[in-house]
């Protein structure tokens, strides 16, 4: 049933995704410029709402992984001149380790002590970025050939989004998902029933981590040019996080609407970008207090209320 | 190799400094142990405190330092709505709730800032900020010594509120089993209303005292609200005299940094203390289960 249920996911998946890799050839730069944010979102979204909506890690860092992609990518086309390819797998090794470095310290303690402790790695490395000479200090790095054409890194972003709807997928079509709940829901209780609740929450926290810097990368390069401030920057997080509530946390299709929702309003707002951020904060205050399901959950309290209304 | 007078004088500094960030750390501190909430306003309302400060010398003329009380009760009073009608709603909802609240908040505010303030970097210009204090070798700013005296009155005032008054009894019942404070007569709500005012009226003392000693600009918070952090895992939450301790090391420990690795490891120090202090002594704040 649920493997059943996974192969109709992959269909529509693998059907979008060949749809909208055509999409360079009719649409406008514009457009493809908005498909490509979307689906760099998308890949943050997504992470996100695996990490808190399933797991239940709160994490404020996901620029810590934006940014280790974005210095990643940079390195390794600048010094080694590596293919887009190598350098998305390269990024997705790098976020995996440094989350697997860094749980010793986040997972000490549950709860909040995970999501303080990612803001400070994100802002310890924002610091480091800035320090280092190395690293192109506060002035940051540029790239030194000319990125690839926009059509090619909207191929690239669309590969790395249909990567973690893939992952996303099987997350919750498998057994994988009952484990997930079980850490979620009471961690003692699943430790009493032969889940490991640490490994089960360093995978998840790893696999975010890899599919952030590979998102990461990919934007890096799209910008030819990083520096500190914005590569670490708290907006990534600020991002992903309000795209998952507004878009419903937890629910399959919350990171979808959420980033349409969230590209859309930005581009709004796009001359105001003061008013976008704390208009942002007031729909995430209210969406807390009165839907916690964001879009997604309350259509679907619509849609249960209405066909209970309408049986006999 | 810097002389010793150097060496001295940054000591001291990072002391005197700590005191102050005890301060700040003390109202992120209390409102954890009270509401089992990670204040992420906390910087912004710092912030908050600093613009109070800087408005209140350019409309009444008076030193803001001198009206310390009248800033601290405005801003406390500011908490008051926010507590009312933000959080003690998703009092029942999990730490999750309230800590995205929050978080929004502070960036609702950060950017707030910008747009009433503009972004630019300012501080309050008092003339005796700038005054060296000098004891043989050793100088310090003579606003240090100022702010960390102001500080530790506080600090020991807040401590003798929590342990020798009814409503720190309250308070202490609160932090330990919310559930059966309610049921032993006391209103856990109203004290944690009261406990989040207070925390937020540190943040705006302190950001007076930080507004007269340094400079400042809307997204200075973050930083504050993360070494404050660091301060309270290091002190043990809900232990006072250790939360100024605690400032006091970080303060120190930032100094010892700035001075061999570069002013710009200041900040570094604070979080890669407070990444370290939680992979090797956790006991900060399994302390405050007990507390």
């Amino acid at each position: 049933m649920r493997l059943h249920r996974l192969s109709g996911d992959m269909g529509i998946l693998a059907g979008a995704f060949v749809l909208l890799w055509f999409a360079p050839s009719f649409a406008s730069d514009y457009a493809l410029q908005i498909s490509f944010r979307v689906m760099i979102y998308l890949t943050l979204a997504e992470s996100w709402n695996l990490l808190t909506g399933s797991v239940g890690l709160v994490s404020l860092g996901t620029a810590s992984f934006v940014g280790l992609g974005s210095y990643v990518a940079f390195g390794l086309a600048n010094h080694f001149g590596a293919p887009i390819p190598v350098i998305l797998v390269v990024c997705a090794l790098a976020g995996a380790v440094l989350a697997a470095l860094v749980s010793p310290a986040l997972f000490r303690l549950r709860g909040v002590y995970f999501t303080v402790g990612t803001l400070a790695l994100a802002a310890l490395l924002q610091l480091l970025m800035v320090n280092l000479p190395t690293f192109g200090g506060a002035s940051g790095i540029f790239l030194k050939h000319d990125p690839p054409p926009l059509a090619s890194l909207y191929h690239d972003a669309l590969s790395v989004a249909l990567v973690a709807s893939l992952a996303m997928a099987i997350c919750a079509r498998t057994r994988i998902s009952v484990i997930i709940r079980a850490v979620r829901d009471d961690e003692d209780a699943a430790a009493q029933m032969g889940v490991r609740p640490y490994r089960v929450k360093l995978a998840a926290f790893a696999l975010a981590s890899a599919l952030i810097a590979m998102a990461g990368a990919v934007q890096a390069i799209n910008l030819g040019a990083i520096e500190p401030y914005g590569a670490f920057g708290l907006q990534w997080t600020i991002d992903a996080l309000s795209m998952v509530i507004i878009g419903g946390i937890g629910w399959r299709l919350g990171p979808l609407a959420g980033v349409l929702f969230v590209v859309m309003l930005g581009e709004m707002l796009a001359n105001y970008p003061e008013a976008h951020i704390a208009i942002t904060g007031v729909i995430l205050i209210v969406l807390i207090r009165f839907a916690p399901g964001g879009i997604v959950g309350m259509f679907a309290r619509l849609f249960t209320r209405s066909t209970r209304l309408s049986s006999p | 190799m810097p002389d010793f007078g150097t060496v001295a004088s940054a000591i001291l500094s990072g002391l005197l400094l700590g005191g102050m960030m005890g301060l700040i750390a003390l109202g992120l501190s209390i409102v954890l142990g009270v509401m089992r909430l990670v204040n992420l306003a906390h910087g912004v309302f710092l912030v908050m405190g600093a613009y109070a400060g800087l408005y209140f010398l350019k409309l009444t003329g008076f030193d803001p330092l001198l009206a310390l009380p009248l800033l601290a009760l405005g801003i406390a009073a500011l908490a008051l709505p926010l507590y009312r009608y933000l959080l003690a709603p998703l009092a029942q909802r999990g730490p999750e709730a309230q800590l995205m609240t929050m978080f929004a908040v502070a960036i609702i505010l950060q950017n707030l800032f910008v747009f009433v303030f503009s972004a630019d970097t300012r501080s309050i210009e008092r003339s005796y900020a700038t005054l060296p204090l000098s004891l043989g070798a050793i100088t310090v700013p003579l606003i240090y010594v100022i702010g960390f005296a102001i500080a530790v009155a506080l600090i020991l005032a807040i401590h003798g509120l929590i342990a020798h008054t009814g409503f720190g009894r309250d308070l202490r019942a609160s932090a330990a089993d919310p559930a059966a404070a309610a049921t032993l007569g006391v209103n856990v709500q109203r004290v944690q209303m009261l406990t989040f005012a207070l925390g937020t009226a540190c943040a705006g003392v302190g950001g007076v005292l930080i507004g007269v000693a340094f400079q400042f600009s809307p997204s200075s918070g973050g930083a504050y609200l993360l070494n404050s952090l660091a301060i309270v895992v290091l002190g043990g939450l809900g232990n006072v005299p250790g939360t100024l301790a605690g400032g006091m090391i970080l303060g120190l420990l930032q100094s010892l940094g700035g001075l061999t690795l570069g002013d710009g490891y200041r900040d570094i120090v604070g979080m890669a203390l407070f990444l370290l202090v939680l992979v090797f002594r956790p006991e900060g704040f399994l302390a405050a289960r007990r507390a």
